[in-house]
């Protein structure tokens, strides 16, 4: 699978802004296995570019495809089915369910294409240092510690796209770089791409493709 | 791997408002239960006043006469050709006939079998308006075995009054094979005939012979055939059809008004019955409302988590068919105890004492099923759509 945007401005940009941009306006072309890296400070559209190309959004011009086929077109049945199988994301928000645990929140996605067996959340929560909260409600746990559960339950699906929208805004050095390593990793055994978007560029980059917007 | 249901559940139903939902359950039992029933009872009054009358085809008979008032008494009340005419194309009217009656004198007796006699009058008609005509009912010239058709009121009536004259009933069976000693005579001359009962009716109130007879001795004992029509049959398909009976009452017509009657009961049963299914429609309709809030309600207090499984990837199809598939158990609840209801309710009206249990079978009958099923479909069928309709407006 590969997504192409193609000169996507979005509704309410400044247009003095969208010359500076290396995205807006631009045919950038994301390939299997690539990682993107999109710098932006806060406010100038990572989360709505994030959201453009994971279909939460059509507020914009311009054309995203997925295969050549613009996603505009898709039904939100070929959406929901490519959520499943295609395209895996970490919202800035993180978007957990607050009542349910730890484990339920990752079970309710894996449970949707399993990739992994339910062990493999012990796993991962162990190498992110958040087993023991597992089994407790969301919404007791930290920020930090939700952002690992929304890491993990992105990691539970197949993919050929990872977006990944500041996932680490809340993470110490040393969990960001677990983090970074467990991400690298799956999607290397997927052969998949990330799209990670940040404020800044982060050191702990592997061969990223850094595009400013 | 199937996709589990339960495990997201409580995501979406997690609505306490079982007041309303409980209401809205008793809302559609009641409803369904009272259109159940109406159509069991509709069936039922159609087997408990249905005429066991082989030749009655889907129509009604009417018989239709001059009304005698002080007036007219004494004067020409027969129907004329115009009449016929003007009758025959009347609203609601198939086809008519007349009854033509004897001219000549008619005696009978029973001879040695009972000391009874009398004078009769022999009617006509044609034979497709009679219930019942037997091969037997024909009659050549030269033959002296006359066969009558013979109204089972008068039978009754005999019967009835037998006693007080000293004289024996008779069952349908006996009088049928006693040889009525027939005399018809006139002013060109007599004849002696050996008559029986051939057949009974209970649609023409008369003594019917076959019509060549009649012809035959009105013309060779009186001199003419011609005879005054005083009474018409009428065929309709409905006996109750407002515009006929009108039709007839500005006419002056003097009708059978126990056949109007019975056939005016019947209507106005049926006409109950009808309504009383609309009406449980209505209230089915309501609790189909109600469970409509209901839903929108449930899923507006979802919103969240119903928008967020959407986006995480679940089929807004699938989402929508299991939430509507968690009512189907209580649907079908509802559906097998108005069932039941209604089958008590069946068994209890069979019990009632004026019920002739050999008309009704004592299971509901299968269009009361077929019913049920179909609600049964379409209250599921509307309940997946409205939740799919609310779903895609979260997507």
């Amino acid at each position: 699978m590969q997504i192409d945007l193609q000169n996507i401005i979005p509704q309410y940009i400044d247009s003095n802004h969208i010359d500076r941009s290396e995205v807006w306006n631009r045919t950038v072309v994301i390939s299997p296995g690539e990682h993107l890296h999109i710098v932006a400070p806060s406010g100038t559209g990572k989360t709505s570019l994030i959201s453009f190309i994971y279909g939460l959004r059509t507020d914009y011009s311009g054309e995203i495809r997925y295969d050549g086929q613009n996603v505009k077109t898709l039904s939100t049945e070929r959406f929901s089915s490519l959520r499943r199988t295609d395209i895996s994301i970490i919202f800035q928000d993180l978007q957990l369910f607050p009542d349910e645990t730890a484990r339920q929140n990752v079970e309710i996605k894996r449970m949707l294409k399993p990739y992994h067996p339910p062990e493999k959340i012990d796993d991962m929560a162990r190498r992110l240092g958040i087993s023991g909260k597992l089994d407790q409600p969301v919404k007791t746990c930290s920020y930090g510690e939700q952002q690992r559960i929304a890491i993990i339950r992105s990691l539970m699906q197949p993919f050929h796209y990872l977006l990944l929208d500041e996932p680490y805004s809340h993470l110490d050095e040393a969990n960001r770089a677990n983090a970074m390593q467990l991400l690298y990793e799956e999607c290397e055994q997927r052969g998949a791409a990330m799209i990670f978007a940040d404020l800044k560029p982060l050191e702990l980059l592997k061969g990223e493709r850094v595009l400013m917007l | 791997m199937e996709l589990n249901y339960k495990k997201i559940q409580p995501l979406i139903l997690s609505g306490k408002n079982n007041l309303s939902r409980g209401i809205g359950y008793v809302g559609l039992f009641v409803g369904i239960l009272i259109l159940l029933v109406a159509l069991q009872t509709f069936v039922n009054i159609r087997a408990l006043l249905q005429e066991n009358n082989p030749r009655k085809q889907g129509y009604d008979y009417i018989s239709v006469s001059r009304t005698i008032t002080n007036e007219n008494m004494g004067r020409d009340n027969s129907f004329s050709a115009k009449d016929l005419q003007l009758l025959r194309a009347a609203p609601g009217v198939q086809e008519i006939s007349p009854l033509y009656s004897n001219k000549f004198r008619a005696e009978a007796s029973a001879g040695s079998v009972m000391p009874f006699s009398t004078d009769l009058f022999l009617e006509s008609i044609d034979n497709s308006f009679i219930d019942s005509v037997p091969p037997a009912f024909s009659w050549q010239p030269g033959q002296t075995d006359v066969p009558l058709i013979f109204s089972s009121d008068f039978l009754e009536i005999y019967n009835v009054f037998a006693p007080a004259q000293g004289l024996p009933q008779v069952s349908a069976k006996t009088i049928s094979s006693i040889n009525i000693m027939l005399t018809c005579s006139g002013p060109l001359g007599t004849q002696h005939y050996r008559a029986g009962i051939v057949a009974f009716s209970d649609r023409i109130n008369s003594i019917l012979v076959p019509r060549s007879f009649l012809n035959w001795n009105n013309l060779h004992l009186d001199g003419d055939t011609l005879t005054r029509i005083e009474r018409v049959y009428i065929r309709t398909k409905d006996a109750n059809n407002p515009q006929l009976i009108s039709y007839l009452d500005r006419g002056n017509y003097h009708l059978n008004k126990d056949k109007v009657k019975f056939s005016r009961i019947k209507g106005i049963l049926q006409n109950i019955v009808a309504a009383l299914g609309i009406f449980g429609v209505l209230v089915i309709a309501l609790a189909l409302m109600l469970f409509s809030f209901y839903v929108r309600l449930m899923i507006a207090r979802s919103r969240d988590n119903l928008r967020l499984l959407l986006v995480l990837g679940y089929s807004p199809a699938w989402l929508a068919k299991s939430v509507a598939r968690t009512w189907l158990p209580v649907y079908g609840i509802i559906i097998v105890l108005a069932l039941l209801g209604t089958q008590f309710l069946h068994l209890l009206f069979r019990n009632l004492p004026f019920v002739n249990q050999g008309e009704i079978p004592w299971v509901v009958h299968w269009s009361v099923a077929v019913t049920a099923l179909v609600l049964l479909l379409i209250t599921t069928l509307l309940n997946a759509a409205l939740v799919r309709k609310e779903l895609q407006r979260l997507v």
